[in-house]
Order: structure tokens, then sequence, then C-alpha cells
């Protein structure tokens, strides 16, 4: 398979199996972007979006894998996957389901993700996938939104729960009162989830400058409650370290969860 | 477009286009003031009112302030993101128009020197403007040019008057009031300072109508009271508070009082003596002049018996090994080289507003500001905090709002991203006044008198395109 965009580093597909389970995905098979290792699937990105009209956003169209963009106008968010349809319309696609026979590092992830959004000339359609994106985390339980798990410093109100399982691999959920908030987060622990201990800190802020929409890209700000997010995460995953070589400094047999609020 | 020329004594003198033929100088404050004083400031306009619908207004049309002096503002003529530029984040900064940025310019072409030190003529000459600039301010406020003190910004004002009259001046048991509406810098010094001495902050809630109660202020004040920091106006509620009659029940019980004047200097005639404040903040760069300078008043008295804030160079007599004995006022609390072209670039601001006219541009923003508040309140699922406006409830020209169900940060970068309209979405520097209110947050749509009748409808348009938006993507 090819992309249409010869400018695109290496072919991609859309794998429906992500690397880990995370309870927060709703569906069994949410979609992600993984790097080529099989010819059995095509995708097609378009790089040329249609130009949106700048006035109204309904004249724009959608650049969502479940996004069903009425003709009459207007935008309604269908669960149910496309298969092949009119490619002008549709930026990620997919068609068949691969097999995954290895799993994904952190820095494919962060590459796989930046060529998404790269993908998506006009800012506001960077907008609309984030939306998408938000839309595919389920919310967080009343009892996880405490005031321990909110993110500080912030201008968005952020939730982030942050888990080492019992294989050490770190796992998050998170949950915001911003949609477009919530879809960089669903991002941000969709490239983080799962992944070893030590690859958390390697991600910085800059990976993901290609997902900026409007916000500022250098220097910590109340406004990048992403960055925020990421720290926090960083900072909390330490914690979980530390608390699992103290637990297993006291050489407990079951190796137990360490989870930090 | 207004156009400048200079004499030395007088400040600028603009050639004004014929919709701008009062010219208002600069040297006489205390006739404008009265002025402004026999005429007592009310909406000329509302929602409820018989009169020309804000829509049809004449004073909205083409021809109108926002129309006339929009030229002179370079920033607003580009497009973001292939939108026309909207800015609407007034009471964040102000813009800068095209005399300003040539004085700041100028200045550092022409003659950047230090300033109060050098003996050749550069340095003369910065000296000059410079001092002119705090004459400049002074004029503007009615003030004393020794009672205006130049800082980095309102916030360093507020602190200087914190740390240098409040740590000396405040025991164990002295009573800080405060609203529950005040920026942050007006909260967090004194939070500081009551740590420090033993003082007790109190606070001031909100009316139903969301004002600052001044009558719970007034049951309040008492012997106790030593100092009184209030707002003018809100710079998220919009109201516009009755200093003098507040400044006068605190001097009544001994207090002093700080007003924070950061969101009504810009928009209209302020009068410190007039008001009999004790002390007065503003921000250069809300008022169109550049950042980086901001300036206290205090009255002559009570600066000259307050200790330094910062020291070293500037702010001394004469520096001894053991100990050194300080400078008079203002120069006690300018430590060190100050921002010499922004400063500069103040008073070329404060000639350029003056040259309009503040008592204009004041009517002009209350027009426009009504009928911001009036389209926005139109517009389904939109909560506007702060009083409604009428013929006497006096609300500044901005709104800060929220949209049910949408968070104001999606609906601020929506804005931008798809409409190039800018406005600010977050806490506001308030976060009491937004726990008070029962929300994280809020978007704030606030206005200038180059902003016109065109920038609040398509403002509007914009916000009813993003809220449909959100509402289907829901």
């Amino acid at each position: 398979m090819h992309c249409k965009h010869s400018s695109l580093p290496f072919p991609l597909t859309i794998s429906s199996i992500p690397t880990k389970s995370n309870p927060q995905f709703p569906t069994k098979k949410p979609i992600f972007f993984t790097s080529l290792k099989n010819s059995s699937t095509f995708l097609t990105i378009s790089l040329t979006p249609t130009k949106p009209n700048p006035q109204f956003y309904h004249k724009n169209p959608i650049f969502f894998t479940s996004a069903q963009y009425s003709a009459n106008g207007g935008y309604s968010n269908s669960t149910s996957r496309t298969t092949k349809t009119n490619l002008s319309s549709v930026s990620c696609l997919i068609t068949e389901e691969p097999p995954l026979d290895e799993r994904l590092s952190v820095v494919d992830k962060v590459q796989s993700l930046s060529l998404e959004f790269r993908s998506l000339s006009e800012p506001i359609d960077r907008v609309k996938r984030l939306l998408h994106y938000a839309s595919r985390l389920s919310p967080l339980n009343e009892s996880s939104r405490l005031q321990e798990n909110q993110v500080f410093g912030c201008t968005t109100r952020v939730w982030l729960e942050v888990r080492m399982d019992n294989k050490g691999y770190m796992r998050f959920r998170v949950d915001s009162d911003s949609e477009i908030t919530k879809g960089f987060c669903s991002c941000l622990i969709w490239v983080l989830d799962g992944a070893k201990p030590e690859e958390i800190p390697s991600v910085t802020a800059e990976d993901f400058a290609d997902m900026n929409v409007g916000l500022p890209k250098k220097g910590r700000s109340r406004v990048n409650t992403w960055h925020n997010v990421l720290f926090s995460l960083q900072n909390r995953t330490q914690d979980c370290v530390q608390e699992r070589k103290r637990a297993l400094s006291l050489e407990d047999p079951k190796g137990s969860e360490v989870g930090v609020k | 477009m207004i156009t400048t020329t200079t004499t030395p004594m007088e400040g600028a003198i603009l050639k004004l286009p014929i919709g701008l033929r009062t010219v208002n100088r600069v040297t006489n404050r205390s006739s404008t003031s009265l002025r402004w004083r026999s005429r007592p400031l009310h909406v000329s306009a509302s929602a409820a009112s018989t009169s020309t619908p804000l829509v049809d207004d004449p004073k909205l049309g083409p021809g109108s302030l926002g129309h006339i002096t929009r030229p002179d503002f370079p920033i607003l003529h580009q497009e973001i993101n292939g939108s026309k530029l909207v800015y609407l984040d007034n009471a964040a900064t102000s813009q800068k128009p095209t005399a300003v940025i040539k004085a700041l310019q100028n200045y550092y072409e022409a003659y950047n020197s230090n300033v109060h030190r050098g003996i050749h003529y550069l340095s003369a000459k910065a000296t000059d403007e410079y001092e002119s600039a705090r004459q400049k301010v002074a004029n503007f406020i009615n003030a004393g040019a020794t009672e205006i003190i130049f800082t980095r910004n309102a916030t360093e004002a507020i602190n200087l008057v914190a740390y240098s009259w409040g740590l000396s001046n405040l025991k164990p048991g002295d009573e800080i009031i405060i609203t529950i509406a005040e920026h942050h810098s007006a909260i967090v010094p004194w939070q500081i300072v009551a740590q420090k001495t033993g003082a007790v902050l109190k606070f001031v809630n909100l009316t139903e109508d969301e004002v600052p109660d001044v009558g719970q202020l007034r049951d309040i004040l008492s012997r106790r009271t030593k100092l009184l920091v209030m707002h003018h106006v809100s710079n998220m509620l919009a109201s516009v508070l009755p200093m003098d009659e507040v400044i006068s029940w605190a001097h009544d019980v001994g207090a002093k009082v700080l007003v924070d004047a950061c969101q009504s200097v810009p928009h209209m005639v302020v009068d410190v003596k007039n008001l009999d404040t004790d002390f007065l903040v503003g921000s250069s760069h809300k008022m169109c002049g550049p950042t980086g300078v901001g300036f206290l008043y205090g009255k002559s008295e009570i600066l000259s018996g307050m200790p330094p804030f910062l020291g070293g160079g500037e702010m001394i007599a004469d520096v001894y090994l053991d100990h050194s004995t300080y400078a008079e006022p203002p120069s006690r609390f300018e430590a060190g080289t100050p921002a010499i072209g922004e400063a500069i670039g103040l008073g070329a601001a404060i000639d350029y507003l003056s040259e309009i006219g503040m008592q204009r541009i004041h009517d002009y923003e209350m027009e426009l500001g009504n009928y911001l508040y009036d389209r926005l309140s139109s517009v389904s699922d939109v909560r506007i905090y702060g009083p409604a406006p009428s013929r006497t409830v006096k609300r500044a020209a901005l709104c800060s709002f929220n949209v049910k169900d949408v968070h104001p940060t999606d609906i601020a970068t929506f804005l931008d991203q798809q409409h190039g309209v800018a406005i600010r979405s977050g806490h506001h520097c308030a976060q009491p006044l937004h726990r008070h209110l029962g929300i994280s947050s809020s978007a704030r749509a606030s206005l200038h008198f180059y902003n016109t009748k065109d920038d609040v409808d398509r403002f509007i348009e914009a916000l009813k395109d993003t809220i449909d938006f959100f509402t289907s993507f829901k």
C-alpha cells in the first residue's frame, strides 16, 4: 500500500487492535496509528483536505474515521466504523485489521501521532481530530475526580490516575472538563499507557508540537494544560517507581500493584 | 488617521480628522474632571430603553470612534487562521497605536541613554523625556509628579505598597478589607503581609446582582480597619464601584485606601484628588502603552513616610558600608535603571488618549459595551456574569460568560482557530470570584475604543457557530 502524499516518511496503517487495552477507550477496537509492519492493510491519507469555509464549520469536511458528515450540513458523531468510502472527506481509513505481532514503542507512537496531526494542514482540523479522540475517552468516575488527582496549574480541570501494573508497566486514566484538553490527554495516554517507567521521561512537550492548536509552544503556562498533564504524569510515574522499589525492598513476594494518586 | 506633532512643553498636538474636532489639552485636567463630574456617568442607552435600538445607534455606525481610530493600530489589520482578526481581549492587554510604537522606536534610535546620571546630551534628553512622561501620568490622573512612582506593572505597584507601607504600618489584629472580586495581585501580596504582621484579611462578598456589596463593606469598616484594597472596575464582573463614597467611608474610620485602577484609567476619567484615594495603581499596557511599566500614585505625605521597597542604585542619597540614606520619593522607590523607553511610550499613549478625550472614549465604550451585552445575552445558553446594565447601573465594556455544557477554553479555542476571534478563557486572575460563583473558569470578551460594532457582530456570529458545532458534536 502507498500513501497518496509523497512526503510521508513511511507508509501507515491503522490498527484497530491496540497494543495494550485501556479500559478508558469505549470500544473493544479503538483506532490507532501504528507503524507499518505488514502489507496486508493499506491506508490512504489525504493531505490536501478540502479548504474549509472560514465562516461556518459545517461546510468543512470532517476528518474523522468514525464521523458521519451530513450532506445537508451539520455533524453527527457515529461510532460506526467506515470502510472504504469517498476519500475526499476522510483522512484516516480502516480497511482491515492487521495482525499485530510486536509492541509499539513510545517513540513509534509519538512519531505516528505527529504524522497524523501534521497531515491536518488546517488548525481547525486538528481541533476536530482532538475532539474525536476526546469522544473516545470514557469519563472517570466521580470517585476518581478527586482533588488529589487533579493536575494543578491549568486553566481547565484535569484529573489523572497513575498506577503501575503487576508487570511494572505504567497505566494511566485521564479526564477533563474541556473536550479539547480531553483530546490532548487521550492522545497522551495512548502514547504512554502500557509503557515502561523508564520510557515515560523520554517524552517531551516538544514531541507533541504538531498537535498544537494555537497554544504557545514554548514554556509552561496555565493554558498549556496538557504540558502540565505530561509533567504531572512523569512526576507521578517517578513516584510509582520509588514506591515500587520500596515495596520490593520489603521483599513482597506478590509484587503488588502500586498506584499513586 | 490621527497624525502627531510635538511641542516640548505641552505634549503632543494631534491633527485630528473632522470627526474629532474637540481637543482636550493634557495640561488642564481639573477643568476636564469638573466637566466629567458635572455630568454624572450613566448608561446612555440600554436594552430596556425606548430610544434608538443599539443595533441602529448612529454612534456605533461608520464614523464611530472605533472606525476613526482603528487605522492607528497596525496590529489589528491582519488575518488569523484565514480570518480577519477580531481582538476582544483588551482587559488582558490593549493594542498600541502607531504613535506609541514610534515613540518607543524613536527613543532607541535617537536618544537612548541612562537617566538621572549622565551629563551628556543623550542622557539629558532621555531624562527630560522620562520625567515628562511622569508629568503626563500625573496630569492624566490629576496628581503631582512627585506622587507618581514608575514600577514594572500594577502588580509590582501593589507589592510596593504592601511591603513598604504594609510591613511598617500594620500590627497584629489590624484589618485589611478586600473584596472577593479582586485580581490576584490585589489579594496575594496582602496575604503575605498579613502573615508577616499578624494583620487580618476580611472579604466583602457580592450582592445578588453580582457586584461587590458596598453595604456589607460599610458595615465591616471599623477602627481596626487600616487599609481597604478595591478595584474601581472589575475585570470579570464589569461592575463599576462608587469609589468616592467608599473612600470617604474608609477615611471616616481612619483607614487608607488602595484603588486598583487597571480597568478604569484606560477607559474613563480618573481623578485621584476627587476620589481622595491614598494609593492608586495602573498598568501602561492596558492603556495603549508598552508592557514593562506601570505606576503607583501615592499621596505625598504617605510616600514620604514609607521605607524603600527595593534597594540599589538611584534610590539612595548616600551609601556607606554600614548604612545608606535614601532619596526622596519618587526616586526612593525606583531602584535601578528603569524601563525608560517604555515610560516614554506610556507618555505617548497618554498623549494619544488625551487628544481623543477620556470622556469621549468612555461614552463610546459604554455604547459599544451595552451593545455587546445585549447581543451576547440574546444568544441561547449563555450566562453573563456581573450586573445587568441599566440607567442606574454602570457596566464596563466587557462580558465574562459561560456557555452551557461547553468549556470556555473550548469556546475560545474554536473562536480562534475557526474565526480569528481573540477572547480570554480561564479564571482571569480571579479564582476566589470564580469559586464564589461556582465555576472553575469563564470566557471573557473585552472591548476598547478601537473596537467597532462590526467586531461585536462578528464575535456573536462566530460564537453562535461555535456553540452549534459543540452542540452537534455532543
